[in-house]
């Protein structure tokens, strides 16, 4: 009995060690199961209108630049209202939800997201009824979701939260415009090995970020430690006529941050 | 059944460590050995072997600088000091955390050597454990079998001496430059410096640490009076003038934070910086197209605080 037990523990080391070998690439097998955990029982139609551009091989596992554009706007019958960013095999798969508004125009967004392994990318639309859409793409990369480099706790902290925002010049008003955010953070994972206390550094990262433009919603996005240390977004708006394109900005300690951008002819 | 299971496991693994054929090092002689790692990138097709790894004999022991990138290149590096000597082997020095440069320390276990590293190291290899174990797994899958983090006991936060006998050891750590993990060892007695990865030559110089801090430390080497310098990585020391494979280096990397300023000024993307970054460079270096985009990709997002 002891011999055979042995035996098989022999075995399943052995089936472990060759399936890790052919994990060496992006496993479809997690996508059932994180679409489970995350749209339990729920239908999902491809998305021909949602499209990437994303690296085949990124080159920083801790920065990967990915673009999300949608062929829609929100006056399309199925226009997306929620679009749901998922990488299946990250540690925490949601990286980021992004609240539309028809000020967006067709949606364009690149941002700059954490990948541990390779993975697929899971853009998921959600329609104001319900419906969801889904669009995949495949990214090799490593190593993204560990925390490689100390620095001074006082100083990071310090720092934390100042915003960068930029719109393009010059500006076109009425039409399609591009905005650049950065916010400075950590987006400690929670997940990040501790030397001195030989535990795990605890989580801390940037929550949401609410724009507007002149007093009026543009977007809200809800970022999970999965968007890369000092969030990125440069997104596509639609400014009718000069105003201020703010930002507030959340981190999971409930500090808040804002800052404004003047967007004139 | 399992008795003879057991035992076949056991004579596998003595014979594959009897069989770790000794690395091919150059003799630089006064008691210097380098082997010659080859240009791969890190990723598929890679094997652990890419770095120069060292050892000096002084009249007390042995010192081993690097250790390659798997138990199996330690192995072969063992075999190859016990070729030269029989003597202790006092002390394994890694000039920095990355893998090609540390994961051959467990092949020096069994010799109760003392591991020696910046003050920064431990932290810096506990940190990175998990994803450098699954992802060199990964690549070099039965071929990293064994191979383990050894973390240094004797930590060097600014300069530490290491006595081999008839030649002292003069070890500097440094801030963060290619690393924040580097370490540089100086022999007196053949009058070299090893900058493991500080100084590149002929492969693309990659930044983990902080360029900036890489150009302020290059200006510091360059006052250092040691005759010869050994490179983290080069495929020959033949006609090596260390100081201008210093300035070639410089000139990259300046270039390249010049070309990433000038891009975020111009309010570019990084995307498309990663294509044109530092692009005069290109013919001078290995490995150009993988590690210069890495590079941009490692070191744009930072510089947009600028």
């Amino acid at each position: 009995m002891r011999k055979h037990s042995l035996l098989f523990f022999l075995m399943i080391a052995l089936f472990i060690s060759t399936l890790s070998n052919a994990n060496a690439e992006s496993d479809p097998k997690k996508w059932p199961l994180v679409k489970e955990a995350f749209f339990a029982q729920r239908q999902m139609a491809d998305a021909p209108f949602i499209t990437f551009v994303a690296p085949r091989r990124a080159e920083s596992g801790a920065q990967v630049p990915l673009e999300i554009a949608i062929d829609q706007t929100q006056a399309d019958a199925n226009a997306i209202k929620t679009l749901y960013l998922l990488v299946d095999s990250n540690p925490i798969p949601l990286t980021a939800t992004y609240h539309l508004t028809d000020k967006l125009g067709k949606f364009k967004l690149a941002t700059r997201i954490r990948m541990e392994m390779d993975s697929y990318i899971r853009a998921v639309g959600e329609t104001a009824d319900g419906k969801l859409f889904l669009a995949s793409v495949e990214i090799r990369a490593a190593g993204g979701c560990g925390g490689t480099v100390d620095g001074d706790e006082n100083a990071i902290r310090a720092a934390a939260g100042k915003i960068k925002m930029n719109v393009e010049s010059p500006v076109k008003f009425g039409d399609a415009t591009s905005a650049t955010f950065i916010i400075k953070h950590p987006m400690r994972t929670g997940l990040q090995r501790d030397l001195v206390s030989q535990g795990f550094v605890p989580a801390f990262y940037i929550q949401k970020a609410a724009f507007t433009y002149n007093n009026e919603p543009v977007m809200n996005v809800d970022f999970g430690v999965g968007t890369s240390e000092d969030p990125y977004l440069r997104f596509n708006f639609i400014p009718s006529a000069p105003g201020v394109l703010a930002v507030k900005a959340v981190d999971n300690d409930g500090k808040e941050f804002s800052h404004q951008t003047e967007v004139k002819n | 059944m399992l008795k003879k299971i057991l035992l076949g496991i056991t004579a596998l693994s003595i014979s594959h460590a009897a069989l770790a054929a000794p690395l091919n090092m150059e003799s630089l002689g006064n008691g210097v050995y380098v082997h010659h790692g080859v240009h791969e990138d890190m990723s598929e097709g890679y094997h652990a072997d890419i770095c120069n790894v060292s050892f000096i004999v002084g009249s007390k022991g042995i010192a081993v600088i690097d250790t390659g990138g798997s138990l199996k290149t330690g192995q072969a590096l063992h075999e190859a000091i016990r070729q030269v000597s029989s003597l202790p082997i006092l002390y394994v020095i890694n000039t920095h955390v990355h893998p090609d440069h540390i994961f051959g320390n467990a092949a020096f276990k069994q010799d109760k050597a003392t591991f020696v590293g910046h003050e920064k190291l431990p932290d810096a290899m506990e940190r990175r454990r998990d994803t450098y174990l699954r992802i060199n797994q990964q690549w070099l899958g039965e071929a990293f079998a064994g191979s383990e983090i050894v973390k240094p006991s004797l930590l060097v936060k600014t300069t530490a001496n290491l006595d081999l006998g008839d030649r002292t050891l003069l070890l500097t750590a440094y801030p963060t430059a290619h690393t924040n993990t580097d370490l540089t060892v100086f022999d007196n007695k053949s009058a070299t410096l090893w900058t493991g990865d500080l100084l590149f030559v002929e492969r693309t110089p990659s930044i983990d640490g902080d360029i900036k801090g890489w150009l302020a430390v290059i200006n510091e080497l360059k006052t250092n009076d040691a005759e010869f310098a050994i490179p983290g990585h080069s495929s020959s020391l033949k006609n090596a003038n260390w100081k201008e494979q210093l300035n070639n280096e410089e000139r990259y990397l300046w270039t390249l934070l010049n070309d990433i300023r000038a891009s975020i000024k111009k309010g570019e993307v990084m995307e498309k910086a990663m294509g044109t970054a530092a692009a005069s460079e290109r013919s001078y270096w290995q490995l150009f197209d993988i590690v210069n985009r890495r590079n941009v990709n490692n070191i744009y997002p930072a510089l947009e605080w600028e």
